[in-house]
C-alpha cells in the first residue's frame, strides 16, 4: 500500500506539471489580454501597449513560461493583475470558504443520499422507490443557479427563515450548502439504489437470508459493503462537479469563495490568479483520488491483501 | 398580496419595539439634515448604514488596476480626501484638501492646502503626502495613468503648498485631481497597506474581506461634513435577485443600478424609497468609418434615421434612461444639446439608395453581454429596425475580453456598448476617443483634433465649454455614431435612510443618517 501511494505521488508531479502547462497555454490562446481589460474601452492601443510592457506581457512566450515554472516551484505566481496582492494569497484567502461549502455539501450529500438509496432499494417498484427515484432525478437535473434563486425567493424573501446571502453563522451556510448538495444527493441515491438492487440478486445474499439473518443485518453486513466501492469512487469524482457548482452557488449567495474568484479572474484575464486556482484545484483532485484509493483498502479486504 | 401585509406588520412591530425615543431623536436629525449640514456637527454619528454596490470592490488601492471602477472610486471617496471635489450639480469644483488653487502660468498649477488635517492614525497631512500621492498616481500602470501624460513634475515648496508643472497646458487638471486620493507618503508603499489603508477621509477602515464585507468607521475628527452614521458597511452581493431580497428583508439599506423590471416590482413596496438622476453612463453605437459602407455619411445617417429611439425608451428602458441629445451625456461638463434625429425609415431607405445601396448591405455589430441594462433586448430591437430599411446587420456578440480585443484593434464593422465618463468631463470621452491619433472608430477630422487640443490646454473652464460644444455639434452632424440613450442612476433605499442625495455617479454616503 505504501509503495502504491508513493508511486501515485510521483505520478502526481507529472499531473501537476501537465495542468500548469495546459492552463498557461489556454489563458494565452483565448483572445483578449489583461492589459486591455485593465485599460477598458476608453483606452487606446498605445495605452494598452505601454501597460503590456509594464506587466511583462510583451516578453517572448518561452521566457514567460520558464519564469512561470520557476515561480511555480517556489509557489510564487506573482502579483494578481487586478487585486493588488500576490495571486497565491488571493486564492488562499478565499479557499477556506469554498472548502467549508464543498465539505458541507459533500457531507449532506452522503448523509441524505445513502439512506434515501437504501429506502428505495428495500422495496423496488414500491411507491417509496418511485418517489425517491423521481426526486433524485429532479435533484440531479435542476440547474443550481435556478434552484439557488428559488431558495432565496422562498426561504429568504417569502418565509424569512434564512438570510439571503453572505457568509456568517450557520444560518448563512444552509441555503448554499443544500443547493450544492442536491446534485450529489441525486447521484448517490441512484447509485446506492441500483447497486443494492443488483446485489440483492447475488447468491451470497440468498445464503445470508437462508442462514436466518434479519433484513437489516443482511443489508448492513453483506449488501452495503459491496456497493460502497462504486459509491466512494463516484463521490470522489463528484468533487469536480462540486467545485463547478460552487462557482455558481458562490455567486448566487454572495459566498466569498475561490470559485467566484476564478470566474472573475478568467473574465479579467488575470493570468496569475487563474493559474494558482487551477493548480489548487488540481492538487485537491490528486488528494481526493488518493484518499479514494486508500479507502478501497479499508472497504475491500481483497484490495488490502494484494 | 400576503407579502405586503406581512411586510407592513413586520415594520410596525419593529417600530413598536424600538420605541419612541429613537423616533424623536431621528426626526430632529432628519430636519437638520435638510437644512444646514454644518449645524449637525455637534450630533455624534449613530447607527449603521449597509450598502451593496452593483460591482465588487476589487481593491482598496485607489490608483491600482481597478482605479477606474466605480466601486473602487466610491469607497476611495469615503476613506481618502482629494485636493478638489467635483460638484455634480454646478459641474464646477469645490475645495477639498486644497483651499485654493491658481495657475501663475499655463504650465504651472499651485495648490494651497488646508492646515490641521490629520490622517486616521493622527499624523498630520502635509504637502509631502500630496506630492507623493500625485507622483504615485502618475507612475502607476493603472487605467487612469493616460490622463497624466502631460505632467512634467511635482514639488512641495512649503508644508502647505504643492506645485504641479506640465509639458503642455492641462485644462483637465482639476478633473484629474478630483480622482486622485491623497495617501500617507511614509506608509503607502509598505506591503499590505491597501488591505487596511489609512486616509484622511470621513471614514476609516475597520475591516475588509474581499468579496465579503468592507466595514468603515466614522472619523469623528473629520475636517469636512461630519459622517452621519457610526459605521458604513459595503456588502458584496453579485446576484441581482439576492441583492433585491437583501434590500426587501432589511439585510442592506441601499443599493442601485437594478434592472428596470426589478425597479418596477419594488415601486409598490412602501418600506422602500426610489430616487433617480441622470448619470454619466450612456449607450452608443459606433460605425467603423474606415470600412465600407460606413465611409459614406449618408449610410451612417440612414442607420440613425432607421431607429425609433422613443419607442425603445418607453418599452425596454422605461424609467431607467432618457433620450440623448449629444455624443456625451447631458450631465457631463462640456455638453451642448443637439437636435435629435427623427424616426424616419423612408428617409433612411432614400439615403441608402443615394449612397449606392438600393438593395441594402450586410455588416456585423459586435457587443458583449455585460454592456448594460437590457443590452440584449436593445440589440435585438436595433437589428430589426435596421433590417426594415435593408441594413442586414448580423449579431456579433462576444465575451467581454474577446469583444474588447476586437474593439481596440478596430477589427469590426459596428460596435454597441455603454461608456462611463469617469471624470465627468467631456475631455475624457471626446479627446480620448474621437481624435485622429486615438483612432478608435476611424474618424479623422482636423477641425475636431484642433479644437479638442485647444480645449484640453485651456485652464479657462468657460472657454473649454464652448470648444466642447463645437465638437459635440460636428460629431453629431457627421453621424460618427448613434447616441440613443443616457442612463439614469436609480438608487433604492429603505425608508430608514435619510439625507441621501442621488448623484450621476459615485454616490456619497457621508451625510446620510439611518433611523431604525
Amino acid at each position: 500500500m505504501a509503495r502504491h501511494i508513493a508511486r501515485r505521488l510521483l505520478y502526481s508531479i507529472f499531473v501537476l506539471w501537465g495542468a500548469l502547462t495546459i492552463v498557461f497555454v489556454a489563458v494565452r490562446v483565448i483572445p483578449g489580454d489583461p492589459a486591455q481589460m485593465m485599460i477598458g474601452s476608453s483606452g487606446t492601443q498605445a495605452d494598452v501597449a505601454r501597460l503590456r510592457h509594464r506587466l511583462g506581457l510583451d516578453a517572448p512566450i518561452g521566457v514567460q513560461y520558464v519564469r512561470y515554472l520557476a515561480g511555480a516551484v517556489r509557489l510564487d505566481f506573482g502579483q494578481s493583475l487586478v487585486l493588488e496582492e500576490p495571486a497565491v494569497q488571493a486564492v488562499n484567502e478565499r479557499l477556506p470558504a469554498t472548502g467549508l461549502l464543498a465539505a458541507s455539501a459533500m457531507a449532506l450529500g452522503v448523509i441524505v443520499g445513502l439512506p434515501l438509496g437504501v429506502i428505495a432499494a428495500l422495496r423496488p417498484r414500491s411507491a417509496a422507490d418511485y418517489l425517491v427515484s423521481v426526486a433524485s432525478l429532479a435533484g440531479q437535473s435542476v440547474p443550481n443557479f435556478w434552484l439557488g434563486i428559488m431558495f432565496i425567493l422562498v426561504f429568504a424573501r417569502q418565509l424569512r427563515w434564512l438570510p439571503s446571502s453572505g457568509m456568517g453563522g450557520l444560518s448563512h451556510l444552509v441555503l448554499p450548502a443544500v443547493t450544492l448538495a442536491l446534485l450529489l444527493v441525486g447521484v448517490l441515491t441512484r447509485l446506492v439504489r441500483s447497486g443494492l438492487v443488483e446485489v440483492a440478486q447475488e447468491d451470497y445474499i440468498r445464503s445470508a437470508y437462508a442462514k436466518g439473518l434479519a433484513r437489516t443485518s443482511v443489508l448492513r453486513k453483506h449488501a452495503l459493503p459491496n456497493v460502497m466501492i462504486p459509491v466512494v469512487t463516484v463521490a470522489g469524482l463528484q468533487l469536480g462537479n462540486l467545485l463547478a457548482g460552487a462557482v455558481i452557488v458562490e455567486t448566487v449567495f454572495a459566498w466569498p469563495g475561490a470559485g467566484r474568484l476564478l470566474i472573475q479572474a478568467i473574465g479579467n484575464r488575470d493570468y496569475p490568479v487563474v493559474q494558482v486556482a487551477v493548480l489548487f484545484i488540481t492538487i485537491s483532485f490528486i488528494v481526493v483520488n488518493l484518499l479514494v484509493d486508500v479507502s478501497y483498502g479499508l472497504l475491500d479486504p481483497r484490495v488490502r491483501y494484494q | 398580496m400576503t407579502e405586503d401585509t406581512r411586510t407592513t406588520r413586520g415594520r410596525l412591530t419593529r417600530r413598536q419595539v424600538l420605541g419612541g425615543a429613537l423616533a424623536t431623536a431621528g426626526a430632529a436629525a432628519g430636519g437638520v439634515l435638510l437644512g444646514v449640514p454644518e449645524a449637525r456637527a455637534a450630533a455624534a454619528p449613530t447607527g449603521d448604514l449597509r450598502v451593496s454596490l452593483p460591482a465588487e470592490i476589487v481593491s482598496l488601492d485607489p490608483m491600482g488596476a481597478s482605479a477606474a471602477e466605480e466601486s473602487v472610486r466610491i469607497v476611495a471617496a469615503h476613506i481618502f480626501d482629494t485636493l478638489v471635489v467635483r460638484n455634480t450639480r454646478t459641474r464646477g469644483f469645490t475645495p477639498g484638501l486644497a483651499t485654493k488653487w491658481e495657475t501663475p502660468d499655463p504650465n504651472t498649477w499651485v495648490f494651497t492646502l488646508r492646515s490641521g488635517v490629520k490622517f486616521h492614525d493622527g499624523t498630520p497631512l502635509t504637502s509631502r503626502d500630496v506630492k507623493a500621492s500625485v507622483d504615485r498616481m502618475i507612475a502607476q500602470p493603472g487605467p487612469l495613468a493616460p490622463l497624466w501624460t502631460a505632467v512634467a513634475g511635482t514639488d512641495a515648496p512649503s508644508d502647505t503648498t504643492v506645485r504641479i508643472r506640465t509639458k503642455t497646458p492641462l485644462g483637465t487638471m482639476p478633473a484629474n485631481l478630483s480622482l486622485t486620493s491623497i495617501l500617507p507618503a511614509d506608509k503607502m508603499n509598505t506591503a499590505g497597506f491597501f488591505n487596511k489603508p489609512i486616509g484622511s477621509g470621513p471614514f476609516s477602515v475597520s475591516s475588509y474581506r474581499p468579496q465579503g464585507d468592507l466595514v468603515l468607521a466614522a472619523n469623528t475628527a473629520y475636517w469636512g461634513t461630519p459622517p452621519g452614521v457610526k459605521t458604513l458597511t459595503f456588502r458584496d452581493i453579485p446576484e441581482v435577485a439576492s441583492r433585491v431580497t437583501a434590500l426587501i428583508n432589511g439585510e442592506i439599506d441601499l443599493t442601485y443600478a437594478l434592472p428596470p423590471d426589478q425597479i418596477a416590482s419594488l415601486q409598490s413596496n412602501n418600506t422602500l424609497r426610489i430616487q433617480s438622476t441622470p448619470s454619466y453612463r450612456y449607450y452608443f453605437i459606433w460605425m467603423n468609418i474606415k470600412r465600407e459602407p460606413f465611409t459614406d455619411v449618408r449610410v451612417r445617417q440612414a442607420l440613425t434615421y432607421a431607429v425609433d429611439v422613443p419607442t425603445i425608451l418607453n418599452t425596454l428602458l422605461k424609467g431607467s434612461a432618457q433620450r440623448m441629445t449629444a455624443p456625451i451625456p447631458s450631465t457631463v461638463f462640456g455638453y451642448a444639446p443637439q437636435r435629435p434625429y427623427a424616426y424616419d425609415p423612408a428617409k433612411a431607405k432614400q439615403l441608402l439608395a443615394a449612397a449606392g445601396h438600393p438593395n441594402g448591405f450586410d455588416a456585423t455589430m459586435i457587443w458583449n453581454p455585460d454592456s448594460g441594462p437590457q443590452d440584449r433586448e436593445i440589440a435585438q430591437a436595433l437589428f430589426s429596425y435596421w433590417n426594415a430599411v435593408g441594413a442586414r446587420i448580423k449579431d456579433g456578440q462576444a465575451e467581454r475580453a474577446q469583444w474588447l480585443d476586437k474593439l481596440l484593434k478596430l477589427d469590426w464593422d459596428m460596435d454597441f456598448q455603454t461608456n462611463i465618463v469617469v471624470t465627468g468631463d467631456a475631455d475624457f470621452v471626446l479627446r480620448r476617443l474621437y481624435t485622429t491619433s486615438a483612432n478608435r472608430m476611424g474618424y479623422s477630422n482636423p477641425t475636431v483634433d484642433h479644437v479638442l487640443d485647444l480645449a484640453a490646454q485651456s485652464a479657462d473652464q468657460d472657454k473649454r465649454k464652448v470648444y466642447y460644444g463645437q465638437v459635440c455639434e460636428i460629431i453629431w452632424d457627421d453621424s460618427v455614431g448613434l447616441y440613443p440613450f443616457e442612463l439614469t442612476a436609480t438608487y433604492v433605499s429603505r425608508k430608514a435612510v435619510q439625507g441621501f442625495v442621488p448623484t450621476p455617479s459615485s454616490p456619497v454616503f457621508t451625510a446620510v443618517t439611518v433611523q431604525r
